[in-house]
């Protein structure tokens, strides 16, 4: 298997990381795809130089996630975003109303918090340890986990704010 | 939504991603294969056509600088061309992307340090941008004028006017854009306070 074979298998097993870091940077389908592509570019620049130092999914968070960050300042986007709209039409098989709105106002909370939150949350979200998360955000596993006490209190915060 | 709440959303939304027909092999294979053009530091037309422009009318005044009479005018052309030659120069020096942060390597704080300070420095000189832009306003209008051989007390209401609506029309402009501006400036410097806490 030849290095291009070798890449695509990798982001075809990761492409849902891929998605959701761009989907969580970005307000619409067409940025979101943009980033896509600009990030698997980014990993295959340096998919060569990659030496299996660290793990192959925290150095593909750490590319996709400062892709992510010089796609905003490159676009120009406000740091705070609004809900990003979801291509429903995409998912029609599934679709579940409740289902749907659940993860449109998982967006919203998500987008409202600031960047460094933001990727800890979504790592977070991702199941990722605090030791990987520290290493991939590069801050130490305990303030990994002072950080994500904090976003709870925010979260919580928001909740009484904006009642359902 | 509490973050317990999240996790289950968040489950829900791997699933459906994995079900999706994104990233399919013949674009991974396209882009690994360079037949992607990068969009991150890339110059953009809009940018090029804004240099463009403030390097055709520097390029305008300093060829007829010769046909401006009296020293005050001349002064004034000289710091039209100069105004003319910065400001496509800091426009250009402020919308540069994150440059110097290896995006493989590099952790995501200091990409977003990185981030934050360069958001800072391209508000401050989009702030200058404004300012200049004021300058170069009331300091070309003469030597335009002077170059087309006009006098400037002969164009009717230019004075009561002409003037006076441009000005306050830019100011309205410039108040808006720094308005905004001095927001992002805020949200940057509590998040770059945040990250060092």
């Amino acid at each position: 298997m030849d290095l291009h074979q070798q890449f695509t298998r990798v982001i075809q097993e990761n492409k849902g990381l891929i998605f959701k870091v761009s989907a969580m940077y970005t307000n619409s389908a067409d940025d979101r795809n943009d980033l896509q592509q600009e990030i698997v570019y980014q990993l295959w620049k340096s998919y060569e130089s990659f030496k299996q130092e660290s793990k192959l999914s925290t150095w593909m968070y750490r590319v996709a996630l400062n892709t992510a960050i010089a796609y905003l300042n490159q676009t120009k986007r406000r740091v705070s975003t609004i809900p990003l709209e979801l291509d429903t039409d995409r998912f029609v098989e599934s679709y579940d109303k409740t289902e749907e709105e659940q993860i449109q106002q998982l967006y919203a909370q998500i987008q409202s918090l600031h960047l460094l939150d933001r990727g800890i949350i979504l790592l977070f979200l991702e199941g990722k340890k605090y030791e990987e998360i520290a290493v991939i955000v590069g801050i130490t596993p305990s303030n990994v986990g002072t950080r994500i006490s904090r976003i709870k209190e925010k979260l919580r915060t928001q909740l009484v704010k904006q009642p359902a | 939504m509490e973050l317990e709440e999240m996790q289950q959303a968040w489950a829900n939304l791997s699933q459906r991603v994995e079900k999706q027909d994104i990233l399919t092999t013949h674009l991974v294979e396209q882009t690994a294969r360079q037949r992607y053009h990068a969009r991150l530091n890339s110059i953009k037309y809009s940018e090029l056509a804004g240099t463009f422009v403030c390097y055709a009318a520097a390029g305008y005044v300093s060829v007829h600088l010769t046909r401006i009479e009296g020293f005050w005018m001349q002064v004034l052309a000289v710091l039209t061309i100069v105004v003319l030659l910065i400001l496509p120069i800091l426009s250009l020096a402020s919308v540069r992307a994150v440059r110097g942060v290896n995006i493989s390597v590099a952790t995501y704080v200091e990409t977003i340090q990185t981030f934050a300070r360069q958001k800072i420095r391209f508000q401050r000189l989009q702030k200058i941008n404004v300012l200049l832009g004021l300058v170069l306003l009331f300091v070309s209008l003469p030597v335009l004028a002077s170059i087309q051989g006009k006098d400037l007390t002969q164009i009717p209401y230019l004075w009561t006017v002409l003037v006076p609506v441009g000005a306050a029309v830019f100011l309205a402009f410039a108040y808006w854009v720094l308005r905004s501006y001095n927001k992002i400036l805020t949200d940057m410097e509590s998040l770059l306070t945040d990250i060092e806490k």
